[in-house]
């Protein structure tokens, strides 16, 4: 059934590794005296250890693993926020990344000028987000304050206007990095329903640590351990094995 | 990767969004806003030419040393506002850099077009100064946006290389501090450089070939006065004419090659 459909997100033995610097390497003075005193002054740390997999259009792929298992950095990785070091990586179509909801929002800015600041930031034209502007200010129900400056909305406002730009952009691949609801539980609602609705109609990328959202939402599950794939399988396999080794 | 290309239409939507945040959020919550975009400079204009040619006496046989004066402090200023801001985008805007991927290059841009449009504003200034002061307009001062483009052209150089060290060694900010200071007093702005060569041609020789020195002469000379001393009339040497506009040259390509090779780990190292 997979063949038929064609792939989107194709990842070869993607390897990536930081530099933690070991004492207080930074600045110019520590970096002076470490390499005086020939130290290198940072420890590699193998994040990513050879992952490979490819995902096919439609698919929601629930990517789940502990704390530091690498799961975020593969997230950035596909985004194009950090470079493999080794290993490729090819995307078909656009991808919108959310690692975390409303970057660059502008308290000091209304709720209109974050909503086009938002999209320019993520690569839409002023007149792409016409196009879906009364659609997120909708799915918000936030109509009425959008000429308000953002620091005059509430935290949970604040959040549903990002949360809805992020499921509203015209995109063909949605990351997400363990947000599938916010808002009240009334709002909260609406956005499982969201995702109810679109499981099997979108590319959707998750990251999360939530087995029931595994087991609801998802079409396929992933779990890392270590920088590399322990299970690539079915949601409900992927979960048990979750919660048989760490729940 | 995308490759930087001010052609490509969305990242120029989103230059254009940043810069007008930036703009937007530079003076927010000041009872008189923008008008501190004007109010600065002259300000600092002010106490220079009390200091300088009102005590001192700077200004010699200088015609029309007001405008001269304020010419070179509204040019400094551009100077430092630009290379200031620019050296600080990348860590200011670290938020955007470790959650998106975006051409990098365009917080470094939309952060100095600021001081561009501030710029665009005082130079208005200078011109009504200029012809209440008695100076009357000529062709030449069609030439001083090309001045200032290269003026621009250095500082963005100098933003892109110093900037990239600077998400890994925060010092660059201090180091740069210190030597806009001294850079000042080896730039032309409060003295007249006959006045040094006076007493060494060799120094005031030195001193144009300084790009910021030989902008900030060229654009007094198309401005103000012909009696203007420039980087062209003074250095003989056909080779040594031309130091200054290498020097920006090679800034910019070296400052946009190096800023392109570290941009692939700034959301890494921030």
């Amino acid at each position: 059934m997979k063949e038929e459909t064609p792939v989107v997100i194709s990842v070869k033995n993607l390897h990536k590794s930081f530099r933690l610097p070991t004492e207080r390497a930074g600045g110019l003075k520590n970096a002076i005296f470490n390499r005086l005193k020939g130290i290198k002054g940072y420890n590699t740390q193998k994040v990513l250890n050879g992952i490979s997999f490819d995902i096919h259009k439609n698919e929601f792929v629930g990517i789940v693993g502990r704390n530091g298992s690498g799961k975020s950095t593969l997230l950035k990785t596909l985004a194009k926020i950090y470079f493999p070091e080794k290993g490729s990586l090819e995307i078909n179509g656009t991808l919108i990344p959310f690692i975390e909801l409303g970057v660059g929002f502008n308290p000091e800015l209304s709720g209109r000028e974050n909503i086009y600041l938002n999209g320019a930031l993520l690569g839409f034209s002023n007149k792409e987000m016409d196009a879906m502007y009364d659609e997120i200010v909708d799915f918000a129900e936030l109509r009425p304050f959008m000429d308000q400056k953002l620091k005059n909305f509430s935290s949970g406002m604040q959040v549903r206007l990002a949360f809805s730009i992020a499921i509203r952009a015209k995109g063909d691949i949605l990351l997400l990095d363990e947000v599938l609801a916010v808002g009240d539980a009334e709002f909260q609602k609406k956005c499982n329903d969201y995702f109810a609705a679109i499981k099997g109609k979108q590319t959707v990328i998750l990251v999360t640590h939530s087995m029931a959202n595994v087991r609801e939402f998802c079409t396929r599950g992933i779990l890392i351990e270590d920088g590399k794939i322990k299970l690539d399988s079915t949601p409900d396999k992927v979960a048990d094995a979750y919660e048989k080794l760490w729940g | 990767m995308a490759i930087p290309n001010f052609l490509y239409k969305n990242n120029r939507v989103l230059l254009k969004e940043l810069t007008k945040t930036d703009f937007k959020l530079r003076y927010q919550g000041s009872v008189l806003g923008y008008l501190w975009a004007l109010l600065r400079p002259l300000m600092m204009f002010a106490i220079l030419y009390i200091v300088f040619a009102k005590l001192l006496r700077f200004g010699g046989d200088i015609p029309h040393y007001p405008v001269y004066l304020l010419t070179g402090t509204t040019l400094w200023s551009f100077f430092t506002e630009c290379t200031g801001q620019g050296i600080q985008a990348i860590v200011m805007r670290g938020d955007l850099i470790r959650k998106i991927c975006f051409p990098k290059y365009i917080v470094v841009v939309s952060s100095t077009l600021t001081a561009v449009i501030n710029l665009l504003i005082n130079l208005v200034v200078v011109i009504i100064f200029a012809l209440i002061n008695g100076v009357s307009p000529s062709w030449t001062w069609l030439l001083v946006p090309v001045l200032v483009l290269e003026l621009y052209t250095l500082a963005l150089g100098i933003s892109f290389l110093l900037g990239a060290i600077n998400v890994k060694y925060r010092d660059v900010t201090s180091i740069w501090d210190v030597l806009t200071q001294a850079l000042f007093y080896a730039v032309p702005v409060i003295y007249p450089i006959s006045m040094i060569a006076s007493t060494s041609t060799l120094a005031a020789k030195a001193i144009l070939l300084n790009p910021i020195a030989q902008v900030i002469q060229d654009i007094r000379y198309c401005l103000i006065t012909d009696q203007t001393v420039t980087s062209w009339s003074y250095i003989n040497n056909p080779f040594l004419k031309a130091i200054p506009i290498i020097i920006v040259v090679i800034v910019l390509i070296w400052g946009s090659w190096y800023f392109r090779k570290k941009s692939k780990k700034f959301a890494e190292e921030i």
